[in-house]
């Protein structure tokens, strides 16, 4: 059970490392527009 | 007590905060005072802003009260739809940065029109760290609930509930941080805001959490992690949902080619059309669209300017005559003297006015009527069953059991409610067709009891088909045909193609504008030209005419939609301009009784406001020009896509195919949307009601509890998923 006491951080930490990849996905507008690009290609 | 648990929780440094981060200063040092304006004889100046993260009516209404009772301000009117305020303002007693940083202060984010938003972006944020927090916390509280029931070691238990805690403290703080900007600007102004019962959960949750965890008692922040991360997705679902639909009508309206070509002294270069000036000469080839307003110099052609007048039928253009930006030669070629480019075009000032007229044509309606009630129970029961235990068994036992009360009376089912229905019914109707700008606009379709359509290009395709036509003669005149970009080519070549003719292939084709076409096909020679009205003429070498018949035909599946129309009890009416007995016709052939032909359009609008005045809710749906005054008085607007521009920008519905079928459709969309709002209503209030009871009875421990919340909000999440369900079984 002691093992939980050094997972639950490291759990929590790989949690926090995709939150904050998701956060510069994100601010960077990755999902500001999630329809056009895909159809764009068919355009012109 | 609410306030207590915010100042408890170190929330009131937040609102200090905010009071010092949203001052005019911000609005003056971003230069908002040197934005341009238009300011009139008596001094007043007008301007029109975007104001971001406007949840519901009130909070527009709120917003407009505010800037109306700021001194110097003669008008302020925002659209819930587009988020659009127009300000007038008196420049000598207060400035524009001044009222920016007032809508900062309630919470808003004013923007000039043009920079880029970024309000989904932050929502999306706050959502993802919600949703992160949540299912981290509801990773260790399953654990805690196994525990709850068998025994677990008390370091653990410590260990995830301070976890726990430390995760929902950015949830609390910072993601949450909308609703309590929302309830607290609700309260300034004395409306009792939905997001107040909202931020009061929250704030009771996370103050519960610090004492419970403190105390090593349960501790109720999963409920609160879930709870804001569900709420920031309806949310999240209906900005985009409205943001989508009125991107979609804007782009659905014509627009101006990128790049234009330009004489110079000695040849011609392609520029992009925003480096035009006036006075330029761009040279304007056939089936290519006008850049910039001008002048045509030299050249003639046919011009096609539905996008301006709505009408299919091309119209003849000579030297002196003007042309506008978006118009589409069909053929000839033609050099034009730019008179206006950009913002000054016709096209361009013609949409910003309707835009304008749209903005200040939309009504807030009350959609959080029930919020203020639930509060207000909410805070009574709380109190009575904190009275009543304090009475009867003493402190320890009343505190526990009032903070119960308030946590179980999570108002996430009531607040999901009537986003996720109306979400689910804006993508259903969408999904067949009929793009609405709101769900206000959806649901006003509920109780419209009369029809009324425009005929051309509604009813009508508005282009033109071929009516009457032997199959050799048409074969012949598709040969000719097959080369030319002429709206009666088209007709004619398609045509041809419904009936299976193969085309034949004609050599030594000579067309002339306006006189007609030639060539040889089947080694015979043939000249077709324009006959008598709605004809054309195709004659062989040895003179023998053949008549090919063109005209403006009913949409194919116009009859089946009006007859469905009728059968859900609606009146159908066809509004014209046409001559009587042309509409007569098409009256009959869609079975519309209701024919009023001859009429201008300002007489449909007036049309339309008699029968609303008598207490009927009309829905119009037109496509051209001259259907935007109709469009703008009926009840509900719906225009067609493919119409002109104008008319796509003043509606509050855009059908995106070429058809009157969506028009049931959305109508079923809407009853099955209200319908679902009132369900969830119904059940989240039920739901209300019992946990309420129970806890103040006593009977609520943290797994009832955990159990109870996500229920009421998947029972919601469930009744606006039958929305879809059920449009899609009617619509078979």
């Amino acid at each position: 059970m002691n093992a939980v006491l050094f997972l639950l951080p490291i759990a929590v930490f790989l949690g926090a490392v995709f939150l904050v990849l998701f956060v510069v996905a994100a601010r960077s507008g990755q999902f500001d527009d999630l329809d056009d690009p895909p159809e764009r290609i068919l355009k012109d | 007590m609410a306030a207590a648990l915010i100042r408890g929780a170190g929330l009131e440094r937040y609102y200090q905060e905010r009071e010092v981060l949203a001052p005019r200063s911000r609005y003056l040092e971003a230069g908002w005072n040197t934005v341009p304006t238009e300011t009139d004889s008596s001094g007043i100046a007008e301007t029109r802003l975007m104001v971001d993260g406007l949840r519901c009516a009130s909070c527009v209404w709120v917003t407009e009260h505010v800037l109306q009772s700021t001194p110097g301000v003669a008008e302020a009117t925002i659209s819930y739809a587009t988020g659009r305020c127009i300000l007038r303002w008196d420049p000598e007693q207060v400035d524009l940065a001044e009222l920016a940083g007032r809508i900062a202060t309630l919470g808003y984010r004013p923007r000039l029109l043009g920079e880029e938003t970024t309000v989904d972006r932050d929502l999306l944020l706050r959502l993802g760290v919600a949703a992160f927090a949540a299912v981290n916390i509801m990773m260790m509280s399953a654990a805690l609930y196994l525990g709850w029931w068998s025994s677990m070691d008390p370091r653990f238990v410590v260990l995830f509930q301070w976890t726990s805690l430390i995760l929902a403290t950015p949830v609390a703080l910072w993601c949450a941080a909308p609703f309590f900007s929302g309830a607290v600007s609700g309260l300034r102004n004395g409306v009792l805001h939905m997001d107040l019962p909202i931020a009061l959960g929250v704030a009771v949750l996370y103050g519960q959490g610090i004492v419970a965890t403190i105390n090593r008692e349960h501790a109720y922040v999963d409920s609160l992690a879930m709870l804001v991360a569900l709420l920031l997705a309806g949310r999240m679902l209906e900005s985009r949902g409205r943001r989508r639909a009125a991107e979609a009508a804007v782009s659905l309206a014509a627009s101006v080619p990128a790049t234009a070509r330009r004489s110079t002294g000695e040849g011609v270069e392609t520029v992009p059309a925003d480096q035009l000036r006036p006075g330029d000469l761009i040279d304007v080839g056939t089936g290519e669209e006008v850049a910039a307003d001008g002048v045509v110099v030299t050249g003639s052609g046919r011009v096609r300017m539905a996008h301006i007048t709505g009408e299919a039928e091309p119209v003849e253009i000579h030297p002196d005559q003007e042309i506008v930006a978006g118009s589409v030669l069909l053929d000839g070629a033609m050099t034009i003297r730019v008179s206006a480019v950009g913002g000054d075009t016709v096209l361009h000032q013609m949409a910003e006015q309707l835009r304008m007229a749209a903005d200040r044509g939309s009504r807030p309606t009350s959609a959080d009527r029930i919020a203020p009630w639930f509060t207000a129970g909410t805070l009574v029961v709380a109190a009575v069953t904190f009275v009543a235990w304090a009475l009867h068994t003493g402190l320890g036992a009343a505190v526990p059991r009032a903070v119960a009360v308030l946590v179980v009376a999570c108002p996430c089912a009531l607040a999901l409610s009537r986003p996720l229905a109306a979400a689910a019914g804006l993508g259903a109707s969408a999904r067949r067709g009929l793009l609405f700008r709101s769900a206000d606009a959806l649901l006003d379709l509920v109780d419209v009891n009369i029809v009324a359509l425009d005929k051309t290009g509604t009813v009508t395709q508005g282009a033109l088909t071929v009516l009457e036509a032997e199959d050799e003669a048409l074969r012949v005149a598709a040969g000719l045909e097959r080369y030319s970009n002429h709206p009666i080519a088209a007709a004619i070549v398609d045509e041809a193609g419904n009936r299976g003719i193969p085309l034949p292939r004609g050599s030594h084709i000579t067309e002339e504008p306006g006189v007609g076409i030639s060539g040889v096909v089947d080694g015979r020679s043939w000249r077709l030209r324009p006959g008598g009205p709605g004809q054309v003429l195709l004659l062989d070498d040895a003179g023998r005419e053949r008549i090919i018949a063109l005209g403006d035909v009913v949409r194919s599946d116009s009859a089946r939609t009006i007859a469905a129309l009728r059968q859900g009890g609606l009146q159908v009416a066809l509004l014209t301009g046409d001559h009587q007995d042309i509409a007569d016709r098409i009256g009959q052939e869609t079975g519309v009784r209701t024919v009023v032909a001859r009429i201008d359009p300002v007489g449909k609008a007036l049309w339309i406001r008699a029968r609303r005045e008598r207490g009927h809710r009309v829905l119009f749906a037109g496509d051209g020009i001259n259907d935007g005054p109709g469009l703008a008085e009926a009840d509900v607007g719906v225009a067609m896509g493919s119409g002109a521009a104008s008319s796509v920008l003043i509606a509050d519905g855009v059908i995106s195919s070429g058809s009157l079928a969506p028009i049931p459709v959305a109508l079923h969309a809407a009853h099955e949307c209200r319908r679902a709002i009132r369900l969830n209503q119904a059940r989240s209030i039920g739901y209300n009601i019992l946990a309420v009871g129970a806890a103040a009875a006593g009977y609520v421990n943290p797994l009832v509890a955990a159990v109870l919340m996500p229920l009421s909000s998947a029972m919601v999440m469930w009744g606006a998923s039958r929305v879809e369900v059920n449009v899609r079984e009617l619509s078979l």
